[in-house]
């Protein structure tokens, strides 16, 4: 669907059903560069069964009016901003990557509101390698190339492909080439305040963590969760894309975890 | 050109989409020989008819064996994804049919193999999808020829027979420009010679039954989704991606798939509807197949170039084409957009027409008279009498082929057996020329005689009106000769 935000045209995936705010919402929050096709494979389990999902492209990025938005902060503001478009109080936030970090700081900024938190693939902060920040200024598809080399698996580098005859890399490589990376990088590179946002959390939340992740390692996710009070951890073997490249797992996780929510 | 996996080609298609499988640990592709697959309960069925989840259902649309071949192809060729179909023609059809409906209008080059233009002059104009053919080197005319309800742009890398090379840089541009897909049928490149993604195309669609099976057993089609044309610029243009869909609960296969909506389509209601599915079996052949294509092409390029050059010195050829001779009308092309070889196929005439011709194919003992190309093992046709005889004289002219073309697939034999073959036919068809001059020659005594004898019981000026004409009829022989 399509709706205005702060004035600006919005795509919002809804995962094939009608958004409905009188169900439990969800929101799915895409990383770097990339968009609401992130979560195809998570969204429609959600939306069939009783939940309202929202998987937004953000500002900039593939469908989605607007200029990017340049920090995980004003990111944040904009997902809470979005809910109120759409007249939802309450929302469990997912997100993946960059995505994970807009979550992490949308339910620090309204604890209230957050009805669970779950951070896929992400740390406190997502340092952001500073030759590869030069490249995405100045060479786009050669950052792409980059992000995605290091971004999927072993498995997904040998091809293989939850989605029979789809390319997933190179999927990845033509939403990224025509969205904001450098811009998104940089909103990475710049938040520090993921310590002191993990503090102020008080919804339920896990983590779903890659073991291959070159991106955000593991142990950066590790350190996160010992900062989140009641986070729950799991580990998957496969790389950074985790929503794609361990659909059905990273889906397992987000039900038993969301299906628990009081 | 996106890259769908960071490996060479050469190791794309050895390895690329399958790693032994668990259960057994099989180095080798399985054939996965079964039509459906079990659920693991009811929620697992539910959610796969539903899309929330991938994997197999049904063999119709999707089966283990046959991903490993579209992981591979749409690997090799820079797409976003792949569907396998059960022939080359299948893959055509099947494109046609998603991009357009009932009122649509196609530009296709006039350039293309019979069974295509056929299937776009005939068959779709029944379901009520109209073809404009261009001539596939006279680009403003392929402009020009752009409607408002054209849906897509059509040539072949490399034209079966009459090899014109399109220039894909230049068409892409002008597709662009129009905002209509380019796609293109890359059946005489593969993958391993030229890209056509690379240079701007939209679509690639072989038919993988030729030089990627390479082993003239097993029928496939391939359709590969660039990923590269934005189908949400005008979404009225292109409803079948953009408007809901009615049996997958009203999706917009472009805003649920954005890149990959053209191939996801294709999967969700060609597949399922229409059927023309690639089999596990003829899926697992031509694996083997794409696996030595790397090696393969090379060995074919060679030899074509070898050929056409020793074709051309030989008294009783009468012309030769193939793009690698600088008399080739797209020679220049080749450089830029086929520095790996422009393939190989070739085409030329016999000196003597039909007869010597029919002289020279009856006398190949290595080469085998076949309506086939890419085979391993050189094939050769006469298309004007088979493959293209469905086309009229005007139609056959528009595809560049005369009735003395003789089609020659160059396989990857010596080159030196190669030779001795068509050395040996050729010299059937100078023996059947030889023969028939003989009898021209005589008729020619005899009419003479005849001439001469009523010449000598004529008055003069009967006299005069007989050597003219007969000063006529020499001319026109020779300018026969000449053409």
């Amino acid at each position: 669907m399509r709706i205005k935000v702060k004035g600006r045209d919005t795509y919002v995936a809804t995962g094939g059903k009608p958004f409905d705010a009188k169900l439990p919402t969800l929101v799915f929050i895409h990383g770097s560069g990339l968009d609401h096709r992130t979560w195809a494979l998570q969204t429609r389990w959600f939306a069939f069964r009783g939940w309202s999902v929202i998987a937004p492209d953000l500002p900039g990025h593939s469908l989605s009016k607007g200029k990017p938005l340049t920090s995980i902060e004003a990111m944040a503001d904009w997902i809470w901003q979005l809910l109120d478009e759409l007249k939802v109080k309450q929302a469990s936030l997912i997100g993946h990557s960059q995505g994970a970090l807009v979550a992490l700081e949308a339910a620090s900024r309204q604890p209230a509101r957050a009805r669970s938190l779950s951070a896929i693939a992400t740390g406190a902060a997502i340092p952001v390698n500073p030759q590869l920040l030069e490249t995405a200024q100045n060479n786009r598809p050669a950052a792409v190339e980059a992000m995605l080399t290091w971004g999927f698996g072993n498995a997904y580098q040998f091809g293989k492909s939850h989605v029979p005859g789809q390319a997933p890399i190179a999927v990845g490589s033509r939403i990224m080439a025509s969205n904001p990376l450098e811009t998104d990088l940089q909103a990475c590179q710049n938040y520090t305040n993921g310590e002191a946002a993990a503090a102020l959390v008080t919804c339920p939340s896990q983590l779903i963590l890659a073991t291959q992740d070159k991106m955000t390692p593991l142990r950066s996710g590790l350190a996160l969760a010992e900062k989140i009070t009641a986070s729950e951890i799991t580990k998957i073997d496969a790389g950074h894309m985790l929503p794609i490249e361990a659909p059905d797992q990273c889906l397992a996780e987000l039900r038993q975890f969301i299906t628990r929510l009081p | 050109m996106s890259k769908a996996s960071f490996f060479d080609p050469a190791t794309i298609a050895l390895h690329s989409g399958y790693q032994p499988e668990s259960d057994h640990g099989s180095r080798a592709v399985p054939i996965y020989q079964t039509s459906s697959y079990a659920f693991q309960d009811v929620a697992h069925g539910a959610a796969l008819f539903n899309v929330e989840r991938g994997g197999h259902i049904y063999s119709r649309m999707t089966n283990p064996t046959v991903q490993v071949l579209e992981q591979r192809m749409a690997a090799l060729e820079g797409g976003v994804g792949c569907v396998c179909t059960a022939s080359g023609m299948s893959s055509l059809m099947t494109t046609f049919a998603t991009l357009c409906s009932a009122g649509d209008h196609i530009v296709s080059a006039a350039q293309i193999y019979g069974s295509t233009a056929t299937l776009l002059k005939s068959t779709l104009k029944r379901f009520g999808i109209e073809t404009t053919f261009v001539d596939i080197n006279d680009s403003a005319a392929i402009s020009r020829a752009v409607k408002k309800n054209t849906k897509l742009v059509f040539c072949e890398s490399i034209g079966n027979p009459g090899l014109d090379i399109a220039d894909i840089p230049s068409l892409a541009a002008i597709c662009r420009k129009k905002h209509v897909p380019l796609v293109v049928d890359a059946t005489f490149a593969t993958p391993a010679l030229h890209n056509p993604i690379a240079h701007g195309a939209h679509i690639v669609v072989h038919s993988l039954t030729k030089w990627i099976g390479g082993g003239g057993n097993a029928l496939g089609g391939a359709i590969i989704d660039g990923g590269n044309f934005d189908w949400g610029l005008k979404p009225e243009k292109f409803p079948t991606l953009n408007e809901p869909y009615a049996p997958f609960h009203g999706i917009s296969f472009f805003e649920e798939f954005g890149p990959a909506a053209l191939s996801m389509r294709i999967r969700a209601e060609s597949m399922r509807d229409f059927g023309a599915a690639l089999s596990p079996q003829n899926a697992f052949l031509l694996l083997q197949g794409l696996e030595s294509l790397a090696l393969r092409m090379p060995k074919h390029v060679e030899n074509a170039g070898e050929v056409a050059q020793w074709l051309l010195a030989h008294d009783a050829v009468a012309w030769v084409n193939h793009p690698s001779l600088p008399s080739h009308a797209n020679h220049d092309l080749v450089a830029s957009l086929f520095p790996k070889g422009a393939g190989s196929i070739l085409s030329f005439g016999v000196k003597g027409g039909r007869d010597a011709g029919a002289a020279f194919m009856d006398a190949l003992q290595l080469a085998t008279n076949l309506a086939n190309v890419g085979d391993s093992r050189t094939l050769v046709l006469h298309p004007a009498s088979t493959t293209h005889s469905r086309l009229d004289a005007k139609a056959m002219k528009a595809g560049g082929i005369s009735e003395d073309l003789i089609r020659v697939s160059v396989g990857i034999e010596s080159f030196r057996d190669i030779k001795n073959d068509l050395a040996n036919g050729l010299r059937a068809a100078q023996r059947t020329q030889k023969n028939a001059d003989q009898k021209d020659g005589r008729k020619t005594q005899q009419k003479t005689e005849q001439t001469r004898k009523q010449t000598a019981t004529a008055k003069p000026v009967k006299k005069k009106a007989a050597t003219k004409k007969a000063t006529a009829r020499k001319t026109a022989g020779k300018t026969a000769a000449g053409k």
